[in-house]
């Protein structure tokens, strides 16, 4: 089953499309990748999910709702959650109160507890400034963050840019236990390799406009698309 | 001989003044991100309606200082979901939207003229003089260290401890995170917006029970208020805390110098603005450095 359903989307800020025409498809339970050089619409096909973007043309739909145009709020409070690129995280509030207002949505009572068993990292860090947190750490907060609301589907923002191998493993790891506990993720990434070991399909975006889907393998067989747009050297 | 205990208690209540009249300005400035200049004129009308309800309808007092707070918040609130929140969301700039504020600040204070006339008002309360020591007080005076004291440990666990001051925080930080986080923006603002409108109008009470009821009671004290908002760190609540007592306390011992020196207290208005350039210019940020500290 499909819990997202982006048809023909075309989609930008002000009077300007970024994404043209786009359509992609997240199965239950899944990991969906979208890949492509900077400037490609990632960020812009996440972003117009969360209903950051203008529409101009196509739908899409989730968990077998029409949502084009709904409200940011509206969304999260259906179980869709998103982490931005930058700043992902409520820097002047303490990492507890990151989780808190995380899990603003939540019927039941928060559990910190719960979340720290998947993030052990940041079981030392529940009292400190979230601004004083160091890149990797930060990461994972704002992960943490978008999880404790109980969603259905996670959207990542380059979760990985401009952290350590160690780090970007951990993130990683993370999100294959995410997805082993039901959530559907969508992933806009630039590490591509890495990306792919952990996804079930992926879409490949140049200047805007899908040039290709497959699953992880097919995108990494074909060798002209990995030479040409995903900077890989064989 | 100077009492220095005098000058530090006067210091201390016009801090707790100050510090009501400018909390909702920081707040709806760091969520809102502009100055609304209408927020003088919340400080007058507050004091008018208290006017209206315990002067010219003889209500009990704690009756019309509660009508007048609650009203405050309304016109608070209203300015909000009838002008700033429909500018906002057809993308109104800095400049479009302080300068509608100032529009407005016109609209209720000419309202207030128009309704009341532009004389001086009293509310007619004599206050007796209270001894403590060197220190001489009255009530009234008493009655605002009180209530400021109550008000900000009531923020201060409504912003720590509650779901709606956390939101109210996170917004402030990050508006599209908290968006994203479920959080119903246009409630934050709203309620933060009426809140601060209150407390705005409680202050114009004390202040024109203190002196004298007239139409630019409010506008008297906004310079202040922006140097306090500024100094503090905008959308701050701890900053404004801080910074009103600094401000209380130059301006008091200001006055001093002031006298000392053979020159007019009226002078004191100058502090303010000394303080709200030196911050300008020493640390814009603020005290409790902006965007990454509010609240």
């Amino acid at each position: 089953m499909k819990i997202l359903e982006i048809s023909n989307l075309t989609a930008g800020y002000w009077r300007l499309p970024v994404i043209e025409d786009i359509c992609i498809d997240v199965n239950d339970g899944t990991v969906a990748a979208l890949l492509g050089p900077n400037g490609s619409g990632k960020s812009t096909v996440l972003k117009s999910i969360m209903g950051f973007t203008k529409i101009f043309k196509g739908s899409i739909v989730y968990d077998g709702i029409v949502i084009t145009g709904a409200s940011t709020t509206k969304l999260a409070r259906m179980g869709i959650s998103y982490v931005p690129q930058i700043n992902n995280v409520f820097r002047s509030l303490t990492v507890k109160e990151n989780l808190e207002v995380g899990a603003y949505t939540r019927k039941n009572d928060l559990s910190i507890s719960e979340i720290l068993e998947v993030f052990p990292e940041l079981r030392t860090l529940l009292n400190n400034k979230a601004d004083s947190l160091s890149g990797g750490e930060r990461q994972l907060l704002a992960i943490a963050r978008a999880l404790v609301s109980n969603p259905k589907l996670l959207l990542l923002d380059e979760p990985t840019a401009s952290l350590s191998p160690k780090n970007t493993a951990i993130v990683l790891s993370k999100i294959r236990e995410i997805k082993s506990r039901g959530i559907s993720v969508l992933i806009a990434e630039q590490n591509v390799l890495k990306t792919l070991e952990i996804s079930d399909k992926a879409y490949v975006l140049v200047s805007g406009r899908c040039i290709t889907s497959g699953s992880s393998e097919e995108i990494l067989k074909n060798e002209n698309l990995g030479r040409l747009y995903l900077g890989l050297k064989r | 001989m100077i009492n220095w205990l005098q000058v530090l208690t006067n210091s201390i209540i016009w801090g707790c003044m100050y510090m009501l009249a400018t909390v909702g300005l920081s707040l709806s400035y760091g969520l809102s991100r502009f100055p609304n200049f209408a927020h003088a004129e919340y400080i007058t009308f507050g004091a008018y309606m208290a006017f209206l309800f315990l002067v010219m309808l003889n209500l009990d007092i704690y009756l019309a200082v509660g009508l007048a707070v609650s009203l405050s918040a309304f016109i608070g609130g209203l300015s909000y979901l009838l002008l700033f929140k429909p500018l906002k969301s057809r993308g109104a700039s800095l400049v479009h939207l302080m300068v509608s504020s100032i529009g407005l600040g016109f609209l209720i204070r000419h309202f207030l003229m128009q309704t009341f006339g532009g004389g001086i008002k009293s509310f007619r309360i004599v206050w007796p003089t209270i001894s403590i020591g060197p220190i001489v007080t009255t009530p009234l005076l008493l009655a605002i260290l009180i209530v400021a004291l109550v008000i900000a440990f009531m923020l201060h666990i409504l912003l720590t401890k509650t779901k709606l001051g956390k939101a109210i925080r996170a917004t402030a930080d990050n508006p599209e995170l908290a968006a994203a986080s479920g959080i119903d923006l246009n409630k934050v603002s709203l309620f933060t917006w009426s809140l601060g409108a209150a407390l705005a109008g409680f202050s114009g009470i004390f202040l024109a029970m203190r002196s004298s009821l007239v139409p630019l009671l409010g506008w008297k004290v906004l310079l202040q208020t922006f140097a306090i908002t500024l100094l503090g760190g905008i959308g701050s609540f701890y900053g404004v805390l801080i910074a009103s007592f600094i401000l209380g306390l130059s301006e008091n011992v200001g006055v001093v110098i002031l006298t000392w020196l053979g020159l007019s207290a009226d002078y004191r208005s100058a502090i303010a603005f000394i303080i709200l350039v030196a911050t300008l210019i020493l640390k814009p940020e603020g005290l409790m450095a902006v965007a990454r500290r509010r609240v």
